[in-house]
């Protein structure tokens, strides 16, 4: 029946149609064009951050390309002749680059898995707090070394750590005949390296945990002590498996940083005598490239690093992604 | 519930490992004020850990007529004041855009931008793109080449994008343009976001340390972080301080290490100043980062 009342109408029907049709035209154009006339604004807001991107960001990464050169002040980035991979041969037939490879793949590799627990702990210690105040006091405290320089903390490990002078040295007195070198001694310099980064990050980086704590049922926790677990049952067998994919998700994303070791951090803390451990890529850049002019070399080391680090960074995102947890 | 005995003993052993690790982070800072204000043979004998022993404050009049350490405390506030106010508009101007759905290229420039977290130029091509805008020995040098953090900068689009899109279209039906709009409804509702976002900002150019070192040459524009760091180093420059009291005739009451320890203070003080203020933005601004972009 609706088949024959359409055919009957079909002139009309047609007629309409092409009229809708018309009407709807108008309005994508409409649309189009108000969308357009809202776009006006937005590009101009837009076009410092696009410089800054531009100039910044992209125009350095253009000028990687003196990593296959050799370059000088006088033909300038674009002019200074090729060189093919010659400075990426002299970078891995030298001991000394070779060396300084190591140490930031070490003192970072350090940095993430030995610190890596300790924010963990920190909230979990803290989430057994009952006591309102209390709990909120010590977050204030833990939470503050996180806005020191590198300067700073570089200034409290010398007057900590000083071999003469140092507090530790003078409580030490009475047991060690000598005072003990601890920024002279590789062993001890790499502990201190690893350690301030962990008594710099350990709160902040807490508070995404204490969050995924909050989202853990507290009837999981009653039923628990209802059976019989003790705290640290609870703890083992409630708390750890409610954070865990936050725990797994933070360690692939650690692992994605393992190339990054500050400068800042390694420069405040670095000496003549433990540079065999504490050269890195970043100080190096700095030492040798700026202010030893010598702006290829250490630019192809620049290069290996970032390539190394994006490898590093999109594995480790393909990894979150297995746990459904993936950045982009 | 009652607290069974085991318990009892669980949050006293907690409480008390939280207490140590809480001193732990403040007695860096402690040892440091209690050294600066220390008497000098004090500090040489080493009887000085949690409080100062005999009150001397000559530490610091060394420091602030022997170095240029006012200047420099002069630098690094106008280095953070300008510095977080070109980035704060920045972030916005940038942010803004690709936080709305009708922009054209949206999905294009926001990858492009987080590509620049995972991969950048470096330390080197950045200098040369510095040096041949002719930035050098400028604080522009410090500004524009750390304009916007891209982290930063995600943050706040999350924010935008979470505001709720009625009061997009109710605006709209109420005849708001885009700029319109921008200021007087997403900047308002946006507030604990820039406020953390001022914090972070503020932070980075108050510790701002190898920009400085590598654009800034002429010593009287350094900041307060490369100052201090230098003094820090250069175990000449404090025994100078300390001698020049001895050619004037009166042996000043001061140690390199108690200049050193006021040094770091002059750093530290501001911040502790303002910190218990914005301690409870940057908790939320954290968890707003935590937000999947």
């Amino acid at each position: 029946m609706a088949t024959v009342r359409t055919s009957g109408n079909s002139a009309v029907m047609t007629e309409e149609s092409a009229a809708a049709a018309e009407l709807q035209r108008r309005m994508r154009q409409a649309a189009r064009r108000r969308r357009w006339k809202a776009n006006i604004p937005l590009m101009l807001l837009f076009i410092p951050g696009l410089l800054y991107y531009v100039l910044f960001k992209y125009v350095p990464m253009g000028g990687l390309i003196i990593a296959f050169k050799d370059y000088n002040f006088f033909d300038g980035v674009l002019d200074s002749p090729w060189v093919g991979m010659q400075n990426f041969e002299t970078i891995f037939k030298q001991p000394q680059t070779l060396n300084i490879i190591r140490n930031t793949i070490v003192l970072s590799l350090l940095n993430v898995i030995v610190g890596f627990p300790f924010p963990i702990l920190l909230a979990i210690l803290l989430n057994e707090v009952r006591r309102t105040w209390y709990k909120r006091w010590i977050q204030t405290i833990v939470y503050l070394p996180h806005f020191f320089s590198w300067v700073i903390i570089g200034g409290f490990i010398f007057t900590l750590f000083a071999t003469e002078s140092g507090t530790i040295n003078q409580l030490l007195k009475g047991w060690l005949a000598e005072p003990f070198p601890f920024l002279f001694n590789p062993g001890s310099w790499i502990a201190i390296y690893v350690g301030s980064g962990i008594w710099k990050e350990m709160g902040f980086s807490a508070i995404i945990y204490l969050a995924a704590l909050t989202s853990i049922d507290p009837s999981l926790y009653e039923s628990a002590s209802l059976d019989g677990a003790n705290k640290l049952q609870q703890i083992r067998h409630v708390t750890l498996p409610g954070i865990s994919t936050t725990i797994v998700l933070l360690f692939i994303l650690a692992m994605g940083r393992v190339m990054e070791v500050g400068f800042d951090h390694v420069y405040v803390l670095q000496n003549a005598v433990v540079s065999n451990v504490a050269d890195v890529i970043s100080t190096y850049m700095y030492r040798v490239g700026l202010q030893g002019a010598q702006f290829s070399l250490t630019t192809a080391m620049g290069l290996f690093e970032s390539i190394v680090g994006l490898i590093l960074v999109l594995s480790a995102n393909a990894l979150a992604r297995r746990f459904d947890r993936g950045l982009w | 519930m009652r607290a069974s005995l085991g318990e009892k003993w669980f949050y006293i052993i907690n409480n008390i490992v939280l207490a140590l690790l809480g001193l732990t982070c403040l007695f860096p800072l402690i040892n440091t004020i209690a050294i600066a204000f220390s008497d000098t043979a004090a500090i040489e004998a080493g009887r000085v850990s949690f409080y100062p022993i005999g009150w001397n404050t000559e530490a610091f009049t060394s420091l602030f007529t022997g170095t240029p350490i006012i200047g420099a405390f002069r630098n690094s506030v106008v280095i953070t004041v300008i510095g977080v106010v070109l980035s704060m508009a920045a972030t916005i101007m940038t942010a803004y855009p690709i936080s709305r759905r009708i922009f054209y290229g949206r999905r294009f420039f926001t990858l492009a931008m987080v590509f620049t977290i995972m991969f950048s130029g470096g330390l080197i091509p950045t200098y040369l793109v510095v040096k041949s805008l002719g930035l050098m020995n400028s604080y522009f040098a410090l500004w524009l080449p750390a304009l916007v953090s891209t982290y930063n900068m995600l943050v706040m689009r999350t924010f935008f994008e979470n505001i709720p899109s009625e009061i997009d279209d109710a605006s709209r039906i109420d005849g708001c343009s885009e700029l319109a709009y921008l200021l007087r409804i997403v900047l308002p509702l946006s507030l604990p976001v820039i406020a953390t976002l001022t914090l972070f900002y503020g932070v980075t150019y108050w510790n701002t340390f190898l920009p400085v070192l590598i654009y800034i040459q002429d010593t009287g524009r350094f900041n307060l972080t490369v100052l201090v760091q230098n003094m820090i180093q250069s175990q000449n420059l404090l025994q100078e301080l300390v001698n020049s009291g001895v050619t004037s005739g009166v042996q000043a009451n001061v140690v390199p290490e108690s200049l050193k320890a006021a040094g770091v203070l002059v750093i530290v003080l501001p911040m502790l100043a303002v910190y218990p203020f914005l301690q409870k933005f940057f908790v939320k601004g954290v968890m707003l980062g935590s937000v999947k972009g």
